[in-house]
């Protein structure tokens, strides 16, 4: 009895677990339905208001439908190593043009490294691969290692604009993953249009280098759409020093937030980085030091400062702002209000610093319906033709539990493309233990970067990649010769990624679409609909035909079959997992494979109770004798499941996949969770349980 | 209710001509598999797939045409489980260029009244294709050793032996039983892809827990009868557990019949081919696994005594 309790307490465990893994997919397919009953825009935002949280947080752990069930497309992309191995070369004479073609040749059959058998070709060849590349004191193996750094520099760049372009694209659950040293792989589910998404994956990435408008014209612009977006109400019409306005609103909100103990440490973080020359000779790093020091001593002011300010300013505006309207008079005017006022400055939020410098601050739950915003004509527009708006690559800071991003304001028209842009590092000061990176420039850029620097002192350059910002340095000094470094960096991380920026666009990852599978949406569904059906159909005639022939002990094993599905769907929801068709055809399968345990099992049952036996014993001979049966075969079975998830790919492994859980919870099943039923009967005193 | 009560066939007797069956079998299958008896799909060998579903019925010589003119020669156009649904295969893999999108503009200009819709699209450049035959080989092969080391293991090292080579049997043959029938009825559809090679890695699974379910029976009946010849003592354990084989084998039978019934052309190959696997399986349970470790085991215990024998000769 005691055991029994046991299992029992085991099968509800895990009953219970795959209710509590399952419940997500539950709620998301509800919450499916009832989206697509929405009809009108006003409708679905009050429902992704109010339900937005749920909604993502349902969807992040349901099953994943595959690209095979979902539609969508696959797309293995590889460095195109030969176009790589041209663009860093010193020079390209025809000895070299030779080489390279026989290399691409050779490449095609053989699996080994492409800059190996480039140096085999260069070196039949009677020439040296220090011909083209490197120092010439560099060893042969230096230069090839260095190389092949290259090449994993060049997925990391890939991957990086891959990433970005795609959400910018707005594409629901990306996969965007290296795969080997020169691959990348890119799942994009319920995308159709192939040929626009081809372009956004294939295209060279565009680096600029932009101005970031002064403030006062900027908020110009931005209270023209926040009038706009009011209905333009005359009321709300924000006059001359609404900006400060607003500004100390947004942080009057932040306070009374903090006030309920929310978020004790409001820490608004802009983008603070600057930019400098970089110095060469050792006199001047002294000196370069010492300025730096002040740069870095200003920078932490700033941050402070920035923290002052919002209590500060709520203060002085308390007692100094008489510019207002009695309705409108400081903390009376409760959020929703605010909101009402002024929509545009709600989601696009002001932050004024001390040093008179303006930034805008979008949440991340808002950033889609800012970008919906600004496709808008009317919106459009309002908007000169030489302003852009973009948003930070990331989030800055988190505010209330949520990632914050910056909303920059741009000159149109870029200073200066990536193009000029020979190189970049990111490195770590040993001076003062922070992160910096190097930037040099050609020739030509550096005379136009000269002039572009001495013209805006102070002011701040956008780091513009795509369209998304990385970093908006604050220029320091007229930057000549070409070499700057940028610095004010959070850490090492975030001074990398500027590098791989910068050098996405000095030095574009050549891609190739080496494999590319598309699914339109509706052989999906035709899919899953066929799927489902064999599923039901499968599941229904096998539990009648176990009941017609093993009677009682057929409906047990109907049950264990119930829950082994269950017990299934809740693994696969635990991991994440993908569902896909192959993996409903493993699912098939695994109903074939559940129902082969319990055939064993009652087959040597009825064995004994031929001979003679009573039926407790002939129960607990039975299940003994089956085991070693039942394991090893699903040993085996397991085996065969695990190799093939190895080398299987996408649908495949899902397969595999499904089949693997199914093999493991079967083992459970049938060897635990049937003899439950069977002795809880048995040691209540029934003699004779029905085995057909 | 019971199948089978209390059977006593002599399923080794007869061995030797399931033997010859099932070389002669083999060796058809072989010749038809490597006279293109089966498609191989642009899944090992490369290339660009289009499905397209048309608003209306196409005329697949209008298709042919069509893409002739658009300069896509050599097309393999075929239709799909209708007379809306249209294959259109062609051996380019279209890397950097889109032969998809030639193949989009080609169907708008034939017959601009019929709208289609394109439900899939796949493109397999060519190294691709044989990185992922070599992979499905070496699965295929790691899955055997595996077997082949468990199984060792787990009973004597003849049984792992003669399992290992049942699975081979059933490879081949359902490659060949396959690759027949692709060659017989075309329409099937039946092409190796990823798909297929997952059915044959599945294949090899269910086919070796059939073969151990027996051998454990065997296992099981050694120590039983201890008295009795090996090849009794199989003959036994195979019909103690010929209602279980039955029945097991019969149901997965069912529910991959349905999914070949109702899990329409995607899931045909993967279907078909598993079909045909349960049945080979099942036969080579018993009609090679444990045919073969009969063999081997007679043919041993005669060594064994001939040398017997033959050492008491020479003492003599």
């Amino acid at each position: 009895m005691k055991k029994n309790r046991f299992r029992i307490i085991l099968t509800l465990g895990f009953v219970f677990l795959a209710f509590y893994f399952l419940y997500p997919t539950y709620k998301d397919s509800n919450f499916n339905k009832e989206i697509k009953n929405l009809k009108t825009l006003e409708d679905s935002t009050a429902f992704f208001d109010k339900n937005g949280a749920d909604i993502l947080s349902a969807r992040e752990k349901r099953i994943k439908l595959g690209l095979d069930l979902q539609g969508g497309m696959y797309v293995i992309m590889e460095v195109d190593i030969p176009k790589l191995l041209q663009d860093l070369s010193k020079k390209t004479d025809d000895i070299f043009k030779a080489s390279l073609e026989e290399t691409i040749e050779a490449s095609k059959n053989s699996d080994e490294d492409i800059i190996e058998i480039f140096d085999a070709k260069l070196k039949a060849k009677g020439l040296s691969i220090k011909a083209y590349y490197g120092e010439i004191r560099d060893e042969e193996s230096k230069i090839k290692s260095d190389l092949k750094t290259e090449v994993d520099n060049a997925i990391e760049r890939a991957v990086q604009v891959v990433r970005n372009r795609i959400d910018q694209y707005g594409v629901s659950e990306p996969v965007i993953q290296k795969k080997g040293s020169s691959r990348l792989v890119v799942e994009l589910p319920g995308v159709s249009n192939v040929e626009e998404v081809r372009k956004l994956l294939q295209g060279t990435a565009l680096l600029e280098f932009q101005l970031v408008i002064e403030p006062q014209i900027a908020v110009k612009v931005m209270e023209k759409i926040n009038t706009l977006m009011a209905g333009g109400n005359v009321d709300s019409l924000i006059r001359a020093d609404s900006l400060k306005e607003i500004s100390r609103k947004d942080s009057l909100l932040s306070l009374k937030k903090d006030a309920t103990k929310k978020d004790t440490t409001k820490t608004i973080k802009k983008d603070s980085t600057s930019i400098t020359q970089k110095d060469t000779t050792k006199k001047e790093t002294v000196k370069k030091d010492t300025t730096k020091k002040t740069t870095t001593k200003k920078d932490t002011t700033k941050k402070e400062s920035t923290k002052k300010d919002t209590s500060k300013k709520k203060d002085t505006s308390l007692l100094t702002d008489t510019n207002l309207n009695p309705a409108d008079t400081n903390q009376q005017l409760s959020e929703e209000e605010f909101k009402l006022k002024n929509p545009w400055f709600f989601i696009v939020r002001p932050q004024q610093f001390q040093d008179g410098s303006v930034a805008w601050f979008v949440k991340e739950s808002d950033k889609p319906k800012v970008l919906k915003i600004l496709e808008r004509k009317e919106v459009q527009d309002l908007i000169p033709t030489d302003i852009e708006f973009c948003l930070s690559n990331r989030t800055l800071f988190v505010d209330q539990g949520e990632g914050i991003y910056q909303f920059y304001i741009l000159k149109k028209e870029p200073e200066l493309t990536g193009g000029v842009v020979i190189d970049a590092r990111s490195n770590i000061d040993p001076q003062n233990n922070t992160p910096v990176v190097y930037m040099e420039m050609n020739s030509e850029g550096s005379a136009d970067w000269a002039r572009i620097t001495g013209a805006n002192i102070n002011k701040q350059i956008a780091i513009v990649l795509d369209n998304v910002v990385y970093s908006a340095p604050v220029v320091n000094s007229k930057i000549t010769g070409g070499s700057s470094q940028i610095e004010g960096m959070k850490d090492i991380q975030e001074a990398k990624l500027l590098e791989i920026v910068l050098k996405a666009g000095a030095l574009p990852a050549p891609l190739t679409i080496i494999e590319e599978r598309t699914v339109g949406p509706s052989l999906g569904e035709d899919s899953i609909q066929k799927g489902l059906y064999s599923s039901i159909i499968a599941l229904i005639l096998v539990a009648i035909f176990m009941i017609v022939y093993y009677r009682f002990a057929g409906m047990v094993a109907d049950i264990a079959l119930a829950f082994n599905m269950f017990v299934i769907m809740g693994v696969m929801a635990s991991f994440n997992a993908t569902l896909t068709l192959p993996g409903i055809a493993g699912l098939i399968l695994t109903i074939g494979m559940a129902v082969d345990s319990n055939v064993l099992i009652y087959e040597r049952i009825r064995e004994e109770l031929t001979g003679g036996k009573p039926i407790k014993t002939a129960i607990q001979i039975g299940y003994k004798k089956a085991f070693s049966a039942i394991f090893d075969g699903h040993v085996t079975s397991i085996i065969t499941a695990i190799i093939l998830y190895q080398f299987g790919t996408g649908p495949i492994q899902g397969f595999a996949l499904t089949l693997l859980i199914g093999l493991i919870a079967n083992l459970f099943t049938a060897i635990v969770m049937t003899r439950i039923i069977f002795d809880i009967m048995t040691d209540k005193g029934k003699s004779t349980i029905n085995f057909g | 209710m019971q199948l089978f009560h209390n059977t006593h066939i002599d399923f080794l007797g007869k061995r030797k001509l399931f033997y010859l069956a099932s070389t002669a079998l083999i060796v058809i299958g072989m010749v038809a598999f490597f006279a293109k008896g089966l498609v191989i799909g642009i899944d090992f060998v490369g290339g660009t797939e289009v499905l397209v579903r048309f608003q209306n019925d196409i005329k697949i010589n209008n298709i042919r045409t069509a893409m002739e003119q658009s300069g896509i020669s050599g097309a393999e156009i075929k239709t799909l489980g209708g007379e809306r649904d249209i294959l259109i295969r062609t051996a380019e893999p279209g890397e950097g260029t889109s032969i998809s999108d030639r193949i989009k503009e080609g169907l708008t200009k034939n017959d601009p009244g019929n709208k289609f819709e394109i439900l899939r699209i796949d493109k397999v450049g060519p190294k691709i294709g044989k990185e992922l035959s070599t992979s499905a080989i070496y699965a295929t092969i790691f899955s055997l050793i595996a077997i082949l080391i468990y199984l060792a293991f787990r009973f004597e090292f003849f049984y792992a032996i003669g399992s290992v080579v049942a699975l081979l049997h059933d490879v081949l043959m359902t490659l060949g039983i396959v690759a027949i029938t692709g060659a017989l009825i075309p329409s099937m559809n039946l092409e190796l892809n990823q798909a297929m090679v997952a059915a044959f890695l599945t294949l090899i699974g269910f086919s070796v827990n059939d073969t151990v379910v027996v051998f454990d029976r065997i296992r099981e009946n050694i120590k039983l009868f201890k008295n009795e010849n090996i090849f009794t003592v199989m003959n036994k354990s195979l019909n103690y557990t010929l209602n279980r084989t039955i029945i097991t084998n019969g149901t997965v039978f069912i529910t991959v019949l349905i999914l070949l019934i109702f899990g329409g052309e995607v899931n045909r190959s993967f279907a078909f081919t598993f079909i045909i696997g349960i049945i080979t399986g099942t036969y080579s349970s018993i009609y090679i696994a444990s045919a073969f470790v009969v063999d081997i085991k007679s043919f041993q215990t005669k060594r064994k005594l001939n040398t017997k024998a033959g050492v008491s000769v020479s003492k003599a």
